[in-house]
């Protein structure tokens, strides 16, 4: 079977473990978030009848030196920028990453505006932010809470990791 | 990715340098010594760049140095061992000198588990096997079965961490492999990292995970790792066995190495390899461990006997026990204290008086084994009837000229007995329990001794005697009551027997006696009341021994009225008696 790896990077508390949890059934304690920063999460998606299993490494954003742990992107296929539309704070941060995320794996990323059940304080078709649009492969307004757009942006993720081989 | 590779490459350079160092000497002063002189200067101008090239040109200058290096690190190790060692140690030793947090007792934890789900029938048996054993799963699988065994073979793709194959001891699919293989290319990442690079400037690697009954072997290779997960205790040839699989698929399958696109369909034979590593080692003794259920249940056989035998036995020795207690029962033994610890162990602890049945022959009547029985034998002297009416009986054959029937509990003397004799009698009575009022005379006729026949010197202290013992005799009288009533009657007749008897004896001895009778009273009432209670008290008593055969002229009567002393003032109400006595020879 065909596996990939994929990062789910982005500021803290943007969703990105709420994200994986709403998407599949985990085997792991989520104490190695807190004590080497990542987890790992696996699921098969289908893509034009292609089975397709994603290692999904859910990654905190930043180390407690406030690195960015790069380390962890080695090897990925391609990774998710998580940011949170309640806090325009975490676009920025979430830019931040993705501009050294390509510096460190230049891969494919998708951008997931996430919260999408909550009110919005910022739009990416704002004339000031729609230019980041750009940056990503696709962006999706998610909510791991009602689960609105989660299958989607996962699927997605995989068919760009296959379009890229 | 262009990166990573450059990293990895720079590390290649590093180690080769290293080699270099070790293998060609300082400033590769061997080789140029092996070398025509003035070929010295140019060639040692090119010879590294020359090597460079040429191993990228068709790869010759590794298969040409490999057995060369090989033998120099032949060599090295024999010689030069202690270097080696101290650059290779800090690659081997990371995780035993550094920890690195509960996670990854955590993780052993979670894997363990996946383990043990993956055993099948087998996995069942052993289950039921540590549970009669009373250890973990794991545990028993370690010790009792096993010097170890190597359950699962990861191999793992080293830069996606992205397992490329897992071969299972028991044949059977392990559905988390791929993301126990990923977590663990992720704590190795964290651990290389958290280490940095130590002073050869070698990136840390972990090596080992372990717990006190499992093993998790990572070899790192440069596309592969190799991960053996092993319960027990991995020996060497284990670790050997890794690196030598790592390499060799290292070898086969480079060009599927460099092709992987996330398809582990590449590697699918590669478990003809990774099955080489799925070693284990039995222990010797595995006949014993089939022997083993047989041996618990001969066990839990042997347990419920046991305690059936047990119940059985205190059932016994409790009827044993109440059967012996019986012996309290008897007249004159008192128990003080029995156990029965078993059928040839019985201590019995009594008081006996020496005329009650002897212990053994109550053994003896009740059919009980003696000689099992430690017995600690007290003397005491019981007033049980029984054994009071066997005294008499015993002494009954002092005094053959009497009878002595019992009515009850009351001793009826029959016959004519000598007064000194009756004097023993009463004595004697009175010291095995009697009391001498209590027993039946009225058919027994006392004669007076034949006093002259006694000496002087006997008849006076037998006549001390009997005016002590008249002057202990005290007749109680109820408030304001004056009557001698029925149970004064023995006192009384006793009285005169001595008085008579006194009387005698006097003669003999040339005195004369009289009889005072003195009467008292308590101080309730007036004075002059109390003197004529008091007197009437004495009188009715004088007037009753009169009755029964003494001679009034020889009794004084007196009325002491109220007895002013302190304790005994209130209760008072006394006859009491004393002798008086003349020596005739005085006059
Ligand atoms: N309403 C809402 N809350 C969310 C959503 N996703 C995450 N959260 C909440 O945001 C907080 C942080 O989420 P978490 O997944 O831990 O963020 P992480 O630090 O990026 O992994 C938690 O309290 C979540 O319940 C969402 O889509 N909608
Ligand atoms: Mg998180």
């Amino acid at each position: 079977m065909i596996q990939k790896k994929i990062c789910l990077l982005g500021a803290s508390s943007v969703g990105k473990t709420s994200l994986v949890k709403q998407f599949v059934e985990g085997i792991f304690n989520e104490k190695y978030l807190t004590s080497i920063g990542v987890k790992v999460d696996k699921k098969v998606v289908n893509v034009a009848q292609q089975a397709v299993q994603l290692m999904l490494w859910d990654i905190e954003g930043y180390d407690r030196y406030n690195v960015f742990q790069d380390k962890y992107l080695r090897g990925a296929a391609a990774y998710i920028i998580v940011v949170d539309q309640t806090r325009s704070t975490s676009l920025i941060e979430g830019l931040e990453i993705h501009s050294l995320a390509q510096k460190a794996n230049n891969v494919p990323a998708i951008l997931a505006i996430n919260k999408s059940d909550l009110q919005a304080n910022w739009h990416l078709e704002d004339s000031k932010t729609i230019q980041y649009q750009t940056l990503f492969n696709a962006h999706f307004n998610t909510s791991a809470k009602n689960g609105s757009n989660v299958e989607e942006m996962f699927q997605a993720i995989a068919a760009l990791t296959l379009q890229e081989q | 990715m262009p990166k990573d590779i450059s990293i990895s490459d720079q590390e290649s350079q590093q180690e080769l340098e290293k080699l270099r160092q070790i293998i060609l000497g300082q400033d590769n002063q061997l080789i140029t010594d092996a070398v025509n002189k003035k070929a010295r200067g140019i060639v040692s101008d090119v010879i590294t760049e020359a090597f460079h090239d040429r191993q990228k040109k068709d790869d010759s200058i590794k298969k040409v140095l490999l057995p060369i290096v090989e033998n120099s690190v032949e060599h090295s190790v024999t010689h030069h061992s202690d270097r080696l060692i101290s650059s290779l140690y800090p690659l081997m030793g990371s995780l035993v000198r550094k920890s690195v947090g509960a996670f990854l007792t955590n993780f052993i934890e979670k894997t363990n588990q996946l383990i043990e789900h993956s055993f099948t029938i087998k996995g069942l048996k052993w289950r039921f096997k540590a549970w009669q054993a009373g250890v973990s799963f794991t545990q028993y699988v370690v010790s009792q079965t096993y010097n170890y065994r190597v359950e699962h073979i990861f191999l793992i793709h080293q830069e996606t961490g992205l397992l490329l194959k897992a071969v299972n001891l028991d044949q059977q699919s392990q559905n988390d492999a791929e993301l126990i293989s990923s977590m663990l290319t992720a704590i190795n990442d964290f651990v290389g990292d958290s280490f940095q690079l130590d002073e050869n400037g070698v990136k840390e690697q972990l090596q080992t995970v372990s717990t006190d009954s499992f093993n998790l072997l990572i070899k790192p290779g440069p596309s592969a790792i190799i991960v053996a997960a092993v319960t027990g205790t991995p020996p060497q040839a284990v670790n050997e066995q890794l690196q030598l699989t790592l390499e060799e698929v290292h070898h086969l399958y480079q060009q599927e190495f460099n092709q992987f696109n996330g398809d582990n369909a590449l590697f699918e034979n590669v478990d003809t390899q990774l099955n080489d590593c799925l070693l284990t080692e039995e222990k010797p003794e595995k006949a014993s461990n089939q022997k083993k259920p047989w041996f618990a249940w001969l066990m839990i056989v042997l347990a419920i006997l046991f305690a059936g035998f047990k119940t059985l036995n205190w059932y016994q020795l409790n009827t044993l026990h109440q059967q012996i207690m019986a012996i309290d029962h008897e007249a004159g033994i008192v128990v003080k204290n029995l156990d029965v610890h078993s059928k040839h162990l019985i201590s019995l602890d009594l008081m006996r008086d020496p005329n009650a049945l002897s212990v053994q022959n109550w053994f003896e009547l009740q059919q009980i084994p003696f000689e099992n029985v430690v017995l600690k034998e007290r003397r005491f002297y019981s007033l049980s009837p029984v054994i009071i009416k066997q005294r008499v009986d015993k002494l009954s054959a002092n005094f053959p000229d009497l009878n002595f029937d019992w009515l009850h509990e009351e001793l009826i003397l029959t016959g004519n007995i000598d007064f000194i004799k009756y004097q023993q009698l009463t004595a004697k009575l009175e010291t095995l329990g009697i009391n001498p009022s209590e027993v039946n005379r009225q058919n027994l006729t006392i004669m007076s001794s034949d006093v002259l026949a006694q000496s002087n010197t006997i008849n006076q202290q037998i006549f001390k005697d009997l005016v002590g013992k008249i002057s202990t005799i005290q007749l109680s009288f109820t408030s304001g009551d004056d009557q001698v009533n029925q149970a004064m009657e023995s006192d009384l007749l006793q009285l005169k027997q001595q008085f008579l008897y006194l009387s005698s004896l006097a003669n003999k001895l040339n005195k004369k006696v009289g009889l005072i009778i003195m009467g008292s009273s308590d101080n309730t009432g007036n004075t002059s009341m109390n003197n004529a209670l008091s007197l009437k008290r004495a009188e009715n008593t004088a007037i009753a021994l009169t009755k029964l055969g003494l001679d009034r002229e020889q009794i004084f009567v007196t009325g002491l009225g109220q007895i002013n002393i302190k304790d005994v003032k209130n209760t008072a109400r006394k006859v009491m008696f004393n002798i008086i006595y003349i020596d005739d020879t005085a006059t």
